[in-house]
């Protein structure tokens, strides 16, 4: 019998979130068959990559305090970041906020934030300290500021979804990431409760968990694939947001990317460590389900770019 | 693609004979459809039939051995919807159209990769030898031989049937797979492979090319393939690894039925990032050989952890090597915490341990990667496994800081492991993983310090003898019945049990250690608390109660003695079920135990390190618990099956009645596995139709959800497994919608005579 092509492609489709305002803005998801499968259909819109710009100096790497060098303030370094052709997003975090470590008021955050907004053209993603209170807090007052430029706000969790739902979602009509811990429940959960407060499900991006590769990642990876399956095959409204995954936080922090040369010489740079960890454990976010990643190396980031454009 | 139970009977005698032990044909078809006896049983099926059968009901992908490594045999598409079997293997590329020097240094620095990680070696498993059209026969033999010298399986590949045939003998006594059939040569090129008795790798131009080549050397007779993938681009590549794998397990296109090649080295352009991408990309799908141009150490770390992740059982929990782990820089003068080997929990604590910047010893001992309530409730973290694991590491040469920090959740085994390990000082650590970082870095537990070493015998071995060490076991106090318990002043009876009634039976679960208030209560045989839940649940219906005393390393068999005597005397003999990792407690308690509403129960066995409990059953007169798992959840319910009836027949060859074996399918947690939750349904209708009795702790599959869902879940699963044929299970006998949904259902089987009061009776 000769071979017949089946091709997988479903009647629900993945929502389209569209990020930013104008010619640069950006759109995920949108597409009606898995990840990347666009021998199945045409895919709607690419997989997007966006960059991690921390508003600590502090950078993990040589080639990164070297990209950056320069950049003095958290607006130049989004700058310098947003000006690669790669980028399709800036993902401004806030790390100094947090009140267990430099505590950083809100009015600072947000007046950093408004001078991102003045250079940057290309949409912004915030995320916060990890904090869930002063994140809530955080988020409203930046939306607020950023009220037209269409940001997205990473993200809110179980323990701070209704200010930011509130803030963010509602006062402000920014868009929301929904944030859970490798539990498909939990990530339906937070999007039910979201949209119960009155946000549109369509402004609602999730971040279902992430890892790097290695770690747990089998989690990040049955997480991905089950949420997919039940929004496209099952025709699940409460999980057909785009998944957006931030990778660079995660793979910059482990012995594989950080360890000196020196340590053990055998393994080579580790500025080509940290960044074959961030490509690999993103290619496998974008093989499995994630509709955008977040990365931090310029070179990971132009990689990454070229595996997507080779797919589609 | 599996066969239905109808369109087997279709093809069987239909003469009813019974010589298989079935009573009719389409009984036995029905068992051989659900795997739980083999075709060969019926002794009278045609030839033909057979052929039909074996064709149908063989694996949807093939499996191969190359050397010692694995290929194939998925039977999924997605590992949580069973599990992946054969993890990618990894080759380098070398050519002959490369100059001398360049192949020299490419084989050279194969080996450099080459290290463990959580039990698996991780290294380049197979050598890809290329050949170039352009290049003489000689030129591949030539390569091949130094190839070979690496003692790695090769894979040869040539379209040239004449360089193939050298390259083949060059490699005489290593294996090998020839890889170069196409549309042209396949005849020729099969016959190089089973001549060298090796799998042999196809090629095509397109999917439909690939398939038809397949199709013609499968009518030729060779199935002994592995197919690779485009090498033209990219997406070419991937579009054929996922439809080939999706047609082969998905579509039931057996014809696509085999393993993959994919060579990532021809398609990445020379960029070591992305060849490092793609290497990624196609481990996740469905690469079962991926070749590259270079295995570095950048490339490998994500690598090999990332193909470790994803070839994980997600049966089977995760585990880390036991041994000492030093974080921070910890050398032998710093504290130790100690903890479990189970995958999570060791990232959490070593990850917050990291956090705290301080130098820790972590130390992780065997607990069959369980967390750490359950392994000490399942006896597998205990101050012997916890003593045998400070002997068998050294430990108390190997670090001279006699700190000892043991989780939170544990501190009642602290005397236990203090009385072990005297020279230590055991200190209660945090109950939760993130409190470490302030505790360690408040060095908050110097607080609890208390200098041991002066008191105990200095060096590790002269420890280790069995000093008897002053045991501050409390003996049992006698127990006094002093009339009838009362709850809302009506005194508690326990309404009696006919072992040989046909309604559903209910164990109670609320005497377990793993509540706070028991575990109290055991350790200073307080019986009011005790009495109270008891007094509970046989105010709300329950037919057995279980007793669960955990571990109970020092006293066991005394406390089990007190607790059985103790709930038999006040609660009219009511029937218990022993449950403790302590074998020699259960006996104990058996020993005192009052038959007259029915057998003790033991709780548990399993088929793998608990099969003795069913001995233990069968010496005792006593009924089992058997679960039907061995070495973490079944995978499926052949394996559940499997271990049913080894189970069966071990309590069948020692004496046991059929019916004192009731077999725990393990229901599962709806959070986590709501796909699964059909399969047990569908264990329990197995048992059931061979005649078996059933039971399991019914309410994990509710587990995590929020307390006014539970009951709502709980019933409909059991009016379901009652449906299926559950004879028993392990429930709260105090939720009131669940036992009222039991009790409607036995009116509804026949079980018991309705009247408008039978949920009073």
């Amino acid at each position: 019998m000769p071979f017949a092509k089946k091709p997988q492609v479903f009647s629900a489709k993945i929502n389209e979130l569209t990020l930013g305002t104008g010619d640069k803005a950006t759109v995920l998801g949108g597409q009606n068959v898995f990840n990347l499968y666009s021998f199945d259909a045409p895919i709607a819109n690419r997989p997007k990559i966006g960059i991690d710009v921390s508003d600590d100096p502090e950078q993990p790497s040589e080639g990164l305090k070297e990209f950056y060098a320069g950049c003095e303030t958290l607006a130049a370094r989004a700058k310098k970041a947003a000006e690669l052709p790669d980028v399709d997003f800036v993902c401004i975090r806030f790390d100094l906020a947090d009140p267990n470590g430099a505590n950083k008021s809100i009015e600072d955050c947000v007046a950093d934030a408004k001078a991102v907004a003045e250079v940057v053209d290309k949409p912004i993603v915030v995320a916060g300290c990890k904090n869930a209170e002063k994140d809530a807090d955080l988020f409203s007052k930046v939306s607020e500021a950023l009220q037209g430029k269409n940001i997205l706000v990473l993200s809110a969790k179980e323990e701070n979804y209704k200010g930011v739902a509130a803030g963010a979602g509602m006062a402000y009509g920014q868009k929301v990431g929904a944030e859970s811990a490798v539990d498909i429940n939990l990530a339906k959960q937070l999007n039910v409760l979201i949209t119960q407060m009155g946000v549109d499900g369509k402004n609602v991006a999730m971040n279902i968990g992430s890892a790097a590769a290695g770690y747990g990642f089998e989690y990040v990876v049955s997480t991905l694939e089950r949420v997919k399956a039940a929004a496209l095959s099952q025709n699940d409204n409460t999980l057909q947001m785009p998944i957006i995954t931030p990778v660079g936080t995660e793979t910059w922090g482990v012995k594989e990317s950080t360890a000196p040369e020196s340590e053990n010489p055998g393994w080579g740079s580790a500025e080509e460590r940290g960044i074959d960890m961030e490509v690999e454990t993103a290619a496998a976010c974008l093989a499995y389900g994630s509709d955008a990643v977040i990365l931090k190396h310029p070179a990971s980031i132009q990689t990454t770019a070229r595996l997507v454009a080779a797919l589609m | 693609m599996a066969l239905k139970g109808l369109d087997i009977f279709k093809l069987t005698p239909k003469t009813n004979c019974k010589d298989c032990g079935n009573p009719t044909c389409m009984a036995f078809a029905m068992k051989v459809a659900s795997g739980a006896i083999p075709i060969e049983k019926c002794p009278h099926m045609s030839e033909a039939a057979l052929s039909t059968l074996s064709e149908a009901t063989a694996p949807p992908m093939k499996s191969y051995k190359v050397g010692e490594l694995a290929l194939g045999g998925e039977t999924v598409l997605s590992r949580h919807e069973k599990t992946l079997v054969s993890k990618t293997l990894y080759a380098v590329q070398v050519c002959d159209c490369m100059d001398e020097a360049k192949q020299d240094e490419v084989l050279k620095n194969i080996p450099a990769v080459d290290y463990e990680r959580i039990s698996e070696r991780m290294y380049v498993e197979m050598v890809f030898v290329a050949h170039s059209s352009d290049k003489a026969p000689a030129d591949f033999a030539a390569l091949v031989t130094k190839a070979k010298a690496l003692g790695r399986p090769m894979i040869l590949s040539s379209t040239d049937v004449e360089a193939m045939k050298a390259g083949v003998e060059a490699a005489a006594g290593c294996d090998i797979i020839v890889n170069g059939a196409n549309i042209n040569n396949y005849a020729d090129m099969s016959a190089v492979a089973v001549g060298a008795k090796a799998l042999l790798g196809v090629q095509g131009e397109s999917l439909e090319q690939l398939h038809e080549v397949v199709e013609k050397l499968e009518a030729a007779g060779n199935k002994n393939l592995i197919l690779e993938v485009s090498r033209a681009s990219i997406k070419e590549a991937y579009a054929e690894a996922v439809q080939i794998r999706r047609a082969a397990l998905k579509d039931g296109d057996r014809t696509f039925g085999y393993p993959s090649i994919v060579n990532v080295a021809a398609i990445s352009g020379g960029d070591a990032h992305l060849e490092a991408a793609l290497l990624s990309l196609f481990t996740c799908k469905y690469g079962s050989i991926v070749v590259c141009s270079e295995m570095t150490y950048a490339k490998a770390l994500p690598l090999y952890g990332l193909r470790q992740n994803i070839f994980t059982d997600p049966q089977k929990p995760m585990k880390v090597t036991p041994g000492i782990y030093p974080i921070n820089g910890a050398d032998e003068n710093s504290p130790c915490c100690l903890t479990v080997d189970f995958a999570l929990t060791y990232f959490l604590v070593s990850g917050e341990i990291e956090r705290s910047k301080m130098p820790v010893n972590l130390l992780i001992t065997d607990a069959s990667g369980m967390s750490v309530l359950t392994a000490w409730a399942a006896g597998k973290f205990s101050s012997s496994s916890i003593k045998k694991f400070f002997d068998e590491f050294d430990i108390n040469n190997k670090i001279k800081n006699r700190a000892l920090i043991i989780p939170g959740k544990v501190a009642v085994m602290k005397g236990e492991i203090q009385d072990k390990l005297p020279e230590w000082s055991v200190i209660v650590g945090t109950t939760e993983a993130v409190q470490l970082v302030k505790y360690l870095r408040d060095e908050e537990w110097k607080k609890s310090y208390v200098d041991k070493t002066a008191a105990a015998p200095a060096g590790g071995e002269a420890a280790a003898e069995p000093a008897p060490a002053p045991k501050k076991v409390m003996p049992a106090p006698p127990i006094v019945v002093t009339g009838p318990y009362m709850i809302d002043d009506k005194p508690v009876a326990y309404k009696g049990h006919d072992p040989n009634a046909q309604t559903f039976v209910t164990i109670g679960e609320r005497i377990h250690c793993i509540s706070p208030a028991i575990r109290k209560a055991m350790d200073t045989y307080d019986e009011a608390p005790i009495l109270k839940r008891a007094a509970e649940q046989i105010a709300a219906g329950a037919t057995y109660l279980d007793v669960n005393i955990g571990p109970a390393e020092s006293n066991g068999p005394e406390l089990m003695t007190w607790a059985v005597q103790l709930l038999q005397q006040n609660f009219n003999n009511v029937p218990l079920a022993l449950d403790t990792a302590n074998m020699a407690a259960i006996e104990a308690g058996i020993k005192v135990y009052n038959r007259t509403n029915g057998k003790p129960i033991v709780n548990s066995a399993d088929a793998g390190s608990r099969i003795g409990y069913i001995d233990l059953a069968a010496a005792n007169d006593a009924i089992v618990i058997a679960l039907c798992s061995a070495d973490g959840i079944a995978k499926d319910n052949d394996e559940r099956m499997h271990h049913c009836h080894n189970m069966l027949e071990r309590g069948l060859s020692l004496g046991m009645e059929s019916d004192d074996l009731w077999f725990d399918p393990l229901f599962l947690v709806i959070k986590g596995m709501q796909d699964k939750q059909m399969d047990v349904l569908n264990a329990i209708r197995a048992f059931s139709e061979e005649g078996l009795k059933s039971t399991g702790g019914l309410s994990n599959n509710s587990n995590g959800m929020p307390k006014h869902i539970r009951p709502i879940m709980d019933a409909a699963m059991v009016g379901m497994a009652m449906t299926m044929g559950l004879t028993s299970a392990i429930v709260n006998p105090c939720d009131q919608r669940l036992m009222e949904t039991i009790k409607s259902c036995d009116i509804i089987k026949n079980h018991n005579l309705y009247a408008d009061s039978y949920l009073e009776i």
